[in-house]
This record gives C-alpha cells, structure tokens and sequence, in this order.
C-alpha cells in the first residue's frame, strides 16, 4: 500500500433550497468570510446538508467508488474534493498532483481548431506550454484525429470532441485522480481504449471514481461509499454490499402489461405458487424455474409461442427462453389454454430479477406480437451466498490430472 | 510532494492570502494568455470589419457630439485642442474606464463553465481581462494617434506622464471592478447598472465638454474623482501642462490600497460565489 494521498474528515457542505435565499446567504458568507467570522455555521432557513459527516482516506493504488442516487451529494463532494468549493465543516487535505475528469474539452472554443484548443485545454487543466508542446503528438494520436486536426472543433462530431478532450486530461500524470461518469465516452472502439487508459493511469495515484455503471465499478474500485442524502451510509472494501445497497435503493421498474391486444394472460403459478406481479419467488442457484399460466387468445390463431425474458437490477436482459427455439409451436385455440414452461439449473447470481412474458403468434417465419406482460413476476436468487458480479455463475466440474475434485463440504 | 488543504474559510491571515493571491496571478499567466489569445483569435477569425468594432461605439458617439457642436444645437465652450479630438480622446478615456471596472464580472461570468468544473488559479481571469483590455487600448489609442498626427498637435514634455496616469487609473477602476464582482456575480443587477451609472457619469466628468467656469456643473465635476484624471491624461497627450500633479501620488496610494484589498476579497469570495454559480 502506498501514502494516503487523501485525508477526508467529516466534512459538510450545505446548500440552499431557495433561488433568491441561495444568493442572498452566499453575499452574507462573502462578508463573513472577509471579515473572519468565527461563528459557527448552523442551518439557516430552506437549507440543508448536501454533504455530511464524510470521512475517508485513500493511498496511492486504492481507487474509492462513490454510489448512491441521483442529488445523493456525490458531485458535491467531488467539488470539495477539487477544491473547488470550501466545505463548510470538516477539513479535506490532498497531497500531489490533481486532475479531475469532470468536464472534458473545458475551455475549448469551437471557432478554433483541434490543435488550438488542445493548448486552451491543456492550460485549463494546469499544463505549460512547454508541457503541452511535448504532448501534443501523443494528444493527437491518441484522439485518432490527425486528419481533421486543423479544423474548427465546431464541425466535429459530439464523440470525436469527447475523444479530444480525454486525450488532453489523461496525458497528465496525476497522483490524485477524480473521475466523474466519463469512461463512457465515444464509440466502442475508443471506449475500451479509454478504459484501457484508465487502468493504466490508477495503478498510480490514488482515484475517486463516481458513475452508475457498476460493472465498471466493480472492475476498478477497491473501495465503496454508498451516500444517500449527503451521507455515507456505507464506507468500506465490500464493493458487492455496497452496490447491493445502492440497488435496493430503487424500487424497481414497474409491473405493467404493455400490450394485450392478443392475448390475455391469467393466473400465474410460478413453482406452483400463484402470484401476482408484487411477489418474490425464491429461487435457489441451480433449481428449476417452472411457471404456469393460463392465455386467452382474443382471435383465432393457428399457432403461438412464449417468450420469456428475465432482466436484473441493472435492467440488463440476462437471460431469454423461446418456447419455439427447440420444440415446436403451441396450437391456438381461443378456449383458454394452460400452458407451463420448465427452465432448469438456473444459475444467476443471488439478487433481484424481474421476469417478462411475451406472447408471440408464429406466421412461418414471421410474427406478430400478441401480449407483453413486462416485469410481471419478481425473482429473487438465493443460496449461491456470493457476490461476484457477473450475470451468471457458471456451472463447471474441475479436474487435476484427470481427476474430478472432490466436492467442498460445507 | 504539494499539499493542498480545503476548509471552511473561518478565519485567515491577510498576508498569506496576499501572498497565495500574487502567487496566483504568477502560475495563471500561461493559462491567462492562452485564453486571450483564445478568445481574440475566435473573436476576430468570426468577424469580417475586425477591430472596426472595437471603436466604432467611440467613433459613433464621437460623431453624434461633433454633429451636436458643428451645428450648434448645443452650445459647447470653446476647447483648447480641436473638438473632434476632444471628444475622441474622452470618448476613449471613459470607455477604456468603464471596460475597467466591468473586467472582472465580464471574465468570470464569460468562464462560468470552468470555474465550475476545473481549480485553476481564478487571478487568471484577471489577467485574462486585463490582456484583452491592453488589446483593445492599443487599437482605440491607434485612432487617436491618426487623428492627433491629423491635427498636428505637438508632442511636450507632459507625454511621460500619460503611462503613469493611465496605469493608476486602470489599476484604481480593476480594483473597484473586482471589490464589486462577488456582488455582481451573484446578482445581475450589478452588470446591468455599471454601463448605465457609467454613461450618468460621462456628463459630470469633462469627457464631451469642458468643465465650465462656473455653476453646479462645475463644483460638481470639481468633486468627481474622474475629472482630474481625464483632464491629466488629455494634457499629457495634446501637451498642455499637467495640473495639480501631486495629487496624483494621493490617488496612487489610494489605487494600490484598493488592489490589495481586491485580491483578498477575490480570492476569499471566490469558492463561495462558485458554489451559486450554474453553468
């Protein structure tokens, strides 16, 4: 483990609720702070504490992931962190070198070209010219702009200026590196580039990362604070508690039947339980998912199938099960018709999942939807007591030297 | 390894910020430059007349007053250089003036963007105003040279004295521009009211007309600051004496004063305006 780098302790910023209040405190603290008030500073009228109580250190090598949802006090705390607003308690010390990657291409004017603004970039972001001399051609290379660099910034696209203002902030070696939802930049080229970069410039210096993407998180961070309304409820090396914390802070998207026009969908029996769509299913890792329902067709229709779709916290699909893929169509009929699908050796990872049924009518090898029943059951997997993050947790045997390991009691 | 320590700013010694605040303005000069140089270039490469604009508001106001003289719709009192001169020489003075006090709030509210996003030493926003205002003088200065070579008035000794007026009075007008900016920054009101109290003023400072003999005018522009340093800097470059010069050191220790004063207020002000600032 390297120095601590950054030396957090309780701080505290409060803002303001009110427009007109907002700016009449801010005249108020300006002659305060002139004139050396001492008082202490308690909550006026219509404010309250963006950020409170924050604690942490971080050596050169950790990189600190900061979660929590939207006005939680994370870019607040970013702009303590970066000096750019005084806390209002608390005390922030950095040691070494800051670069923030909160606003790529600040300072460029779009009437001037590439090579020019990497100079009014490169000096907004604390470079000398003669810094920015040396870097220049690497700055270029690395942005693939060569060819256009010459132009006015006006005429490139949004991803090719997000590409220049990168490669300016990341030629700059740091020893503290703020980073606020920018590894998402450009295409997916340039994204695994940036990535790339990325982890190569953190082994280095000390990182506070803030995104919403947690599989990045759970790549890069080796420390979490979760913040709900401007504090840390979480602080620590559990990543996975800490991004299962910030999950269960939502409730979710919502159960609704997007479409019916074909088919109504009735009583569903989830591993024969009814359910309606604001249960959970508990699901051990590896057992059988096996779900029941009755459809109506609404017209005549020769021959149909299921689709069933199971979507995480995340609203990523990870998992999809097409009644026709290996056996064949059900028959239509437009008495109601009982139909089961049995999916086996289910292996998500413990977590909330929801589940959407899709009803599809087979023309040859056409369709047309009949019903979307979205997110009408919940899933919830247990028992695999592991927080890995990936979608799924593989199923293998392992030998060594052609032997089967025995298995682990547990 | 540099340390940078952030705290509520409760108390503080006004000789380090002093000193923070000038060493400020020495690592922001790159930066300072850079921008101008930005913000001429992008301001010029967009424009087909140019520097035509930088004076055409004096050429224009010029015009109107010697338009007002020549046909006598008003009576003006006789000058001692040529009118037409007169008024460009004023018109030019109160408008590098009023650019002045408007520097600071001008730049900073220009640069929300990054003051918002990016820590950099913010005296460079200062330095940035007071390049491109160096820029604007010479081409305003150009047009009064053309015409005092026109007139042919002769060169005296008094021309030393115009640097050394100029420089106070800016460094007097910045000073208070930048006590006003937290203020100015905050509410808007304070941008909209500089140009209009500005323009009030112009006609209580012999900048169209000459202080007249007697009457309320007079003692009031007798009292009004301004008068003296527009009637300096005019005798110093048509080579007439300059008056009263000892005053001058009285308004020198008064500028300096005002400019360390402004530069702690600025730098204390500064985390405190951001955190109101949108960008």
């Amino acid at each position: 483990m390297g120095e601590v780098l950054i030396k957090v302790e309780n701080v505290s910023k409060k803002f303001s609720k009110d427009l007109k209040k907002s700016l009449y405190y801010g005249l108020v603290d300006v002659f305060a702070g002139i004139f050396g008030s001492t008082k202490k500073r308690e909550l006026r009228g219509d404010e309250f504490w963006a950020v409170k109580d924050v604690s942490f250190e971080l050596r050169r090598g950790e990189c600190l992931g900061l979660i929590g949802h939207n006005g939680a006090g994370k870019s607040t705390l970013l702009k303590i962190l970066n000096g750019l607003i005084s806390p209002d308690e608390g005390r922030v010390e950095i040691h070494g070198r800051v670069a923030a990657l909160i606003e790529l291409g600040a300072g460029f004017n779009p009437i001037l070209t590439g090579r020019e603004n990497i100079y009014n970039n490169g000096s907004v972001l604390g470079l000398t010219r003669k810094e920015i001399d040396k870097l220049v051609d690497e700055i270029i290379d690395f942005a693939e702009l060569r060819e256009f660099i010459d132009a006015p910034v006006q005429n490139y696209s949004s991803g090719m200026k997000v590409r220049l203002g990168f490669a300016v902030a990341t030629c700059i070696k740091p020893d503290v590196l703020i980073l606020d939802e920018v590894l998402a930049v450009g295409d997916a080229g340039f994204r695994i580039k940036s990535f790339n970069k990325i982890s190569e410039i953190i082994k280095g210096c000390a990182v506070i990362f803030v995104s919403h993407s947690m599989p990045t998180m759970m790549r890069i961070c080796s420390k979490m604070a979760f913040m709900s309304h401007g504090r840390a409820l979480y602080y620590g090396d559990n990543v996975n508690h800490a991004i299962e914390l910030y999950y269960q802070a939502f409730e979710g998207e919502n159960s609704k039947i997007e479409f019916n026009d074909g088919a109504d969908i009735e009583n569903i029996y989830i591993n024969n339980k009814l359910t309606n769509c604001d249960d959970f299913i508990e699901l051990n890792y590896l057992g059988t998912l096996t779900i029941e329902l009755d459809i109506l067709l609404k017209k005549e229709i020769s021959k149909f199938f299921i689709s069933v779709q199971i979507t995480d916290k995340d609203l990523k699909i990870v998992g999809q099960y097409f009644s026709n893929k290996f056996y064949q169509n059900f028959t239509g009929s437009t008495n109601k018709t009982k139909i089961k699908v049995e999916l086996n050796d289910i292996q998500f990872i413990d977590g909330d999942y929801a589940i959407t049924y899709f009803i599809t009518e087979s023309i040859g090898k056409n369709y047309a939807f009949l019903a979307t029943y979205r997110n009408y059951s919940k899933l919830r997997m247990v028992g695999l007591n592991d927080t890995i993050y990936a979608s799924i947790f593989m199923k293998g045997k392992s030998f060594q030297n052609n032997e089967i390991l025995s298995l682990k009691d547990e | 390894m540099e340390t940078r320590v952030y705290q509520s700013t409760k108390n503080y010694s006004i000789s380090a910020v002093v000193k923070e605040s000038l060493q400020g303005y020495k690592q922001s000069f790159y930066l300072a430059k850079q921008l101008a140089k930005r913000d001429i270039s992008a301001q010029y490469r967009q424009s087909i007349l140019g520097v035509f604009w930088a004076i055409a508001p004096i050429i224009m106001n010029a015009i109107v007053w010697i338009f007002l003289n020549g046909t006598g719709t008003i009576k003006l009192a006789q000058t001692s250089i040529p009118y037409p001169l007169y008024v460009i020489i004023g018109t030019t003075l109160w408008a590098i003036f009023t650019d002045c006090i408007l520097l600071t709030i001008t730049s900073v509210n220009a640069n929300k963007s990054i003051i918002t996003k990016i820590n950099f030493q913010k005296e460079a926003l200062i330095t940035l105003g007071f390049i491109k205002l160096l820029f604007n003088l010479l081409i305003k200065f150009i047009l009064v040279i053309v015409l005092m070579l026109y007139y042919h008035i002769p060169i005296s000794s008094s021309i030393i004295y115009f640097i050394p007026f100029m420089l106070i009075s800016m460094l007097a007008l910045i000073s208070i521009g930048i006590l006003i900016t937290p203020i100015g920054i905050l509410y808007q009101d304070i941008s909209k009211a500089v140009p209009i109290a500005m323009q009030i003023l112009m006609y209580a400072t012999p900048v169209v007309y000459v202080m007249p003999k007697t009457g309320f005018i007079k003692t009031l522009m007798e009292l009004n600051p301004f008068s003296y340093l527009i009637i300096n800097i005019r005798n110093s470059l048509t080579g007439y004496p300059i008056e009263n010069l000892h005053v001058l050191i009285f308004y020198a220790i008064v500028s300096i004063v005002l400019f360390f004063v402004s530069i702690v207020v600025y730098r204390i002000a500064i985390p405190i305006i951001t955190e109101r600032m949108s960008a």
